[in-house]
């Protein structure tokens, strides 16, 4: 018992028992949405920020089509997984001690790009942005997509995990050039 | 239920996020760099487990049906390309975002949250315009491989993990002979 509250606390899991665990929270998604939900799902997240913003979106276009009838505004089952994978690193971080207010992440992004915060803000929105965009195009984000469309073999998910990681690579050696 | 249920899949999904590393800046990045294959080794673990779990339950009956995201080539590929820009870019990602905000990050709770609020907002409104445009550029089918090769999915499953299981060898391997090469 306590060398599991002492695995509960430690700040790193091995990476391959926090997957094996995600794949477990995937069946166990089957199992409850199949139960509770009209139709099953997996996981996600990119579409929870749509259903955030639709009010926005409705009150800019209050004919749009997507916010109207594809992602509408509401407290969806993705929306409350949102706020559940909110509390879930808030009380990982609690547990083992690594919760603190910072505006800035790692040493090595400083390295890189210096202690600017305006820098880290402004690339960290623009990245943002873009790699929601990027999900609503091709169907959903790493959970959505590669995660919840992988584990029922969609193709799909393999055609998006190979091309974000093609680009993935070419990004990072752009930004990291000599030290890649 | 049906608002508990959704609270606790995030809630361990994120607790998962955390531990595994996902929230942090440098874990996300060095994937693409080969020096932390942590980001590869999480996600390819949930896809082993997952799919031997949901293809049981599927197969026995237990639950009648699973999601099938939908299959379109250029959509998937040009989202996968652009959404890898932006990971590579500031190592984020948008559930990490959320649980990485538990963290006290307020990067992620100001311009991260707010940089995916401001993306989705931009799709909502450019939907017309731009991916129903792309959609029109080929078919899109919503299909498994195991259907589209017509083989079992088993043997599907099986191949996988082995395969799987034989670049996580190699992986390890390949870590400690760089770290004996550093040590010596």
């Amino acid at each position: 018992m306590n060398k599991f509250v002492a695995y509960l606390k430690s700040p790193e899991w091995s990476p391959y028992v926090a997957g094996a665990g995600l794949g477990v929270v995937t069946i166990l998604a089957l199992l409850l949405s199949n139960a509770l939900l009209p139709a099953p799902q997996l996981l996600g997240a990119s579409g929870a920020y749509e259903n955030l913003v639709a009010p926005v979106g409705l009150a800019l276009d209050p004919n749009n089509l997507y916010f109207k009838s594809i992602m509408p505004p509401g407290i969806t089952w993705a929306v409350l997984s949102l706020v559940g994978v909110f509390l879930g690193g808030l009380v990982s971080a609690r547990l083992s001690g690594t919760f603190k207010w910072r505006k800035l992440p790692d040493k090595q992004w400083t390295e890189i790009f210096g202690p600017s915060v305006a820098k880290r803000w402004i690339i960290v929105f623009l990245a943002a942005a873009l790699l929601e965009y990027a999900a609503g195009i091709a169907g959903g984000c790493t959970s959505g997509l590669a995660i919840s469309g992988g584990v029922v073999l969609a193709p799909a998910s393999f055609i998006f995990i190979a091309g974000m990681f093609a680009s993935g690579i070419v990004t990072a050696l752009i930004i990291y050039r000599k030290k890649y | 239920m049906t608002i508990i249920a959704p609270i606790f899949i995030g809630f361990l999904f994120g607790f998962l996020l955390h531990k595994s590393g996902m929230t942090r800046y440098h874990k996300i990045v060095n994937v693409f760099r080969f020096t932390d294959m942590t980001v590869l080794k999480f996600m390819l673990s949930a896809l082993v487990v997952g799919m031997i779990g949901i293809y049981f339950l599927v197969n026995t009956g237990l639950v009648p049906n699973m999601p099938i995201t939908a299959t379109h080539l250029v959509r998937n590929l040009l989202g996968g390309l652009l959404f890898g820009v932006g990971m590579a870019g500031a190592g984020v990602c948008a559930a990490p975002v959320a649980a990485g905000s538990g963290e006290g990050r307020l990067d992620y709770i100001i311009p991260g949250i707010g940089g995916m609020l401001a993306g989705a907002l931009l799709f909502g409104l450019t939907y017309q315009a731009v991916y129903l445009q792309i959609n029109k550029l080929t078919t899109e089918a919503r299909l498994v491989i195991p259907d589209a090769i017509d083989v079992n999915a088993w043997l599907v499953i099986a191949l996988f993990t082995a395969v799987t299981l034989l670049l996580f060898y190699i992986l390890e391997r390949a870590i400690k002979l760089r770290r004996n090469q550093l040590e010596a």
